[in-house]
C-alpha cells in the first residue's frame, strides 16, 4: 500500500497544471477579499476568509484527487490492471484516502502563508494548529464523496458532477456567502451538508470557541455513509457479470 | 496443479455456453477463435474480473480471487490500461513491490523489451509499447500461471518475435501460459495445445497438428448429372458429400488425392471450384456439422463421427 501511495503521489505531483488550478482559485479569492475591514462572528475578514478558503480548497483538492481521476482510470482499464494485482480493495481504498488528504496540504500551506503575511492574520499557534488539523482530517468525507462520484459517473461526466457538487457544497454550506443570508429553504439543506459543518468547526477553532461535537458527528456520519456507497459500488462493479 | 474450468454464462448474451476445459501445469495453451467467440470472457473469468453465471472456475486449485490475492497469477487483459503521469520504470517498480520483488527491474525491462524506454511517460508510448508495458506488469509476480489476451495485437512483426521469445523463456521457467489469439499461425507456433472457441462453445481441442489437419480440409464444388453420393464418399480423402440436384459439395482432407480420383470416375464434372482451408473454413466446417443436418443428403452423417475421433469436442 505504501508503494502504491508513493506511486500515486509522484505521478499526481508531476501534473503541475492540475495542482496550480486546484490552488489558484481560492488563493485568488483570498487576495481579492482579505483586505476588507470588519469583523464577523468575532473574526476579522482576513481570518474568516482564511477558514472559508481553506475549507473550499480542501474540499476541492480531496474530491479532485479521487473523483475524475478514478472515473478516467476505470474507463481506460488501469483499474482492471490493479484488480488482477494483489493490492486488494482495503489497501487501495486506504491509499486513495491518504492520497486525498495529502493533496490538500499544498493549497492549505499557501493560504496559511498568505494569511499570515498579506492578510496580517494573527492567530495563536494553538488555534492555527487546531485549524490545520481540522482542515486536514475534515477532507476525509470529501475524499469519500470523490470516490462515489468517480465510481458512479463515466470519465466525461465525472468532471462536471464534481464541479457542480463542489459549488453546491460551497454556496449552501455558507462558504462563499454567509449561510444566514441564504433563503430559509436553502439554509435547511445547507445545514445538512458536510461543508457547513467543516466550516463551522474551522471558524470555532480560529475564534477559540468550543468546537462543537455535533459538527464532528455530522462529518463522521457523511464519511460512513459515502464510504458505504463507494464500497457497495466497488463491489458491484467487481462482480459484474 | 492447475485445474480448470467449468463455466456457464448466460444473461442476455451467452458468451460462454457450458464450456469445460482443464490445462495441465506447465503447458502453453492457446484459445483460438474469431472475435466475439468468448475468449476474453473466458480469460476475464479465470482472472476473477467476471463471475460466471453458473459453473465453477478454479485456477491453481483455488478460486481466481484467492489466486490473484496470493499473487500467483498474472494477466494481460485486452481492456487493460495504464495511468497517466507515470513513467514506465515507476509502473514496473510499483508492480515489483506489489509482488514483493519476485523479479528484478532489469529482468522485467529486458523481458518486455522496455530497457530503452524505461524513462518514458506512459502517455507518450505507442500502442505496441503500451502493450509491452502491460506484459511486463503481468510478469512482475513471477506468476505460476500467465494469461495473455491477444497479447500481440498492436505489435509489429519484429516485436512479435521478441514477445514470443520472452513467453518461451517464461514457459521454460515453469509458468503455465494460456493465451488468446485469432491467428492460427500464432497458436500453432507458440502453443502445445489449441482450444478452438466459437460462439461461446469449444469447437475443437487438440495439439496444433490435429487442429491444422482440420483446417487443411478443402471444399470441392462442382456439378454433375445425377450424382452418386456413395461412390463420391468412397473417393480418397473425402469426409463428407452433400448433393443437391446436380450441385455437389465435397469436403476433403486431401484434395490432391480426391481430384484425380474424381475425374477417374469418368463422369462429367463441370464448374469445379476448390475452396481453401484456414481457421474460418475450419470453424464453418465444425459448426455446420451440427447445424446443417437438414439439408445433407444422407451420406454426410457418417462423417461427423469420423471427425470427432480426431478431436475432442465439447458442447
Amino acid at each position: 500500500m505504501i508503494a502504491f501511495l508513493r506511486f500515486e503521489i509522484v505521478r499526481t505531483l508531476r501534473n503541475v497544471r492540475f495542482l496550480i488550478m486546484l490552488i489558484a482559485f481560492p488563493v485568488l479569492l483570498y487576495l481579492i477579499y482579505a483586505k476588507q475591514h470588519g469583523t464577523t462572528q468575532g473574526l476579522t475578514v482576513a481570518t474568516l476568509l482564511l477558514v472559508s478558503m481553506a475549507v473550499y480548497s480542501g474540499m476541492g483538492s480531496a474530491m479532485f484527487a479521487s473523483g475524475p481521476q478514478l472515473a478516467r482510470e476505470r474507463h481506460n482499464g488501469w483499474m482492471r490492471q490493479l484488480r488482477i494485482s494483489p493490492i486488494g480493495t482495503p489497501g487501495w481504498f486506504a491509499a486513495k484516502l491518504v492520497q486525498s488528504v495529502l493533496m490538500i496540504i499544498p493549497g492549505l500551506a499557501v493560504l496559511v502563508a498568505l494569511a499570515l503575511t498579506y492578510g496580517h492574520v494573527h492567530l495563536a499557534a494553538g488555534r492555527l494548529g487546531a485549524l490545520v488539523v481540522i482542515i486536514v482530517l475534515g477532507a476525509i468525507p470529501f475524499c469519500a464523496a470523490g470516490l462515489v462520484i468517480g465510481l458512479m459517473f463515466d470519465s466525461q461526466t465525472a468532471q462536471v458532477a464534481q464541479m457542480i457538487t463542489l459549488l453546491v457544497l460551497a454556496f449552501l454550506g455558507g462558504i462563499f456567502i454567509s449561510w444566514s443570508s441564504l433563503p430559509s429553504g436553502m439554509q435547511t439543506v445547507g445545514k445538512l451538508l458536510p461543508s457547513y459543518h467543516l466550516a463551522q468547526l474551522g471558524w470555532n477553532a480560529a475564534a477559540g470557541r468550543p468546537l462543537g461535537m455535533s459538527h464532528v458527528a455530522v462529518l463522521a456520519a457523511w464519511t460512513v455513509g459515502l464510504g458505504a456507497i463507494a464500497a457497495w459500488r466497488w463491489r458491484q462493479e467487481s462482480t459484474a457479470a | 496443479m492447475f485445474r480448470d474450468v467449468t463455466k456457464v454464462y448466460s444473461g442476455r448474451v451467452t458468451a460462454l455456453d457450458h464450456v469445460s476445459f482443464e490445462i495441465p501445469r506447465g503447458a502453453t495453451a492457446a484459445l483460438l477463435g474469431p472475435n466475439g467467440a468468448g475468449k476474453s470472457t473466458a480469460i476475464d473469468t479465470m482472472l476473477g474480473l467476471r463471475k460466471p453465471t453458473s459453473g465453477d472456475v478454479r485456477v491453481l486449485g483455488m478460486t481466481p480471487a484467492a489466486a490473484v490475492a496470493a499473487g500467483k497469477i498474472g494477466g494481460m487483459v485486452q481492456t487493460g490500461g495504464l495511468p497517466d503521469g507515470a513513467k514506465v520504470s515507476e509502473l514496473i517498480a510499483l508492480f515489483r513491490q506489489l509482488y514483493h520483488g519476485r523479479r528484478s527491474q532489469a529482468d522485467l525491462l529486458r523481458l518486455a523489451g522496455l530497457t530503452d524506454i524505461a524513462d518514458r511517460r506512459v502517455e507518450q508510448l505507442s500502442g505496441g509499447q503500451t502493450q509491452r508495458v502491460r506484459f511486463a506488469l503481468a510478469l512482475a509476480g513471477r506468476p505460476d500461471l500467465l494469461f495473455l489476451d491477444e497479447p500481440t495485437a498492436a505489435l509489429d512483426v519484429e516485436a512479435r518475435r521478441g514477445f514470443w521469445q520472452s513467453v518461451q523463456t517464461i514457459a521454460d521457467q515453469g509458468t503455465t501460459v494460456l493465451f488468446a489469439t485469432h491467428y492460427l499461425d500464432e497458436a500453432d507456433a507458440n502453443a502445445s495445445r489449441i482450444i478452438v472457441v466459437s460462439h461461446g462453445r469449444i469447437m475443437a481441442d487438440g495439439t496444433p497438428s490435429q487442429i491444422k489437419a482440420y483446417t487443411s480440409v478443402r471444399t470441392v464444388r462442382f456439378s454433375t448429372p445425377a450424382p452418386d453420393t456413395s461412390a463420391l464418399l468412397r473417393l480418397p480423402g473425402v469426409n463428407d458429400v452433400v448433393a443437391s440436384g446436380d450441385a455437389v459439395t465435397i469436403r476433403s482432407g486431401d484434395a490432391d488425392a480426391t481430384l484425380p480420383a474424381l475425374y477417374a470416375l469418368g463422369r462429367p464434372v463441370r464448374g469445379l471450384e476448390v475452396g481453401g482451408g484456414g481457421l474460418e473454413e475450419a470453424l464453418i466446417a465444425l459448426t455446420s456439422d451440427t447445424s446443417d443436418g437438414g439439408t445433407t443428403a444422407g451420406a454426410g452423417q457418417a462423417t461427423a463421427a469420423a471427425n470427432s475421433s480426431e478431436l475432442t469436442r465439447v458442447g
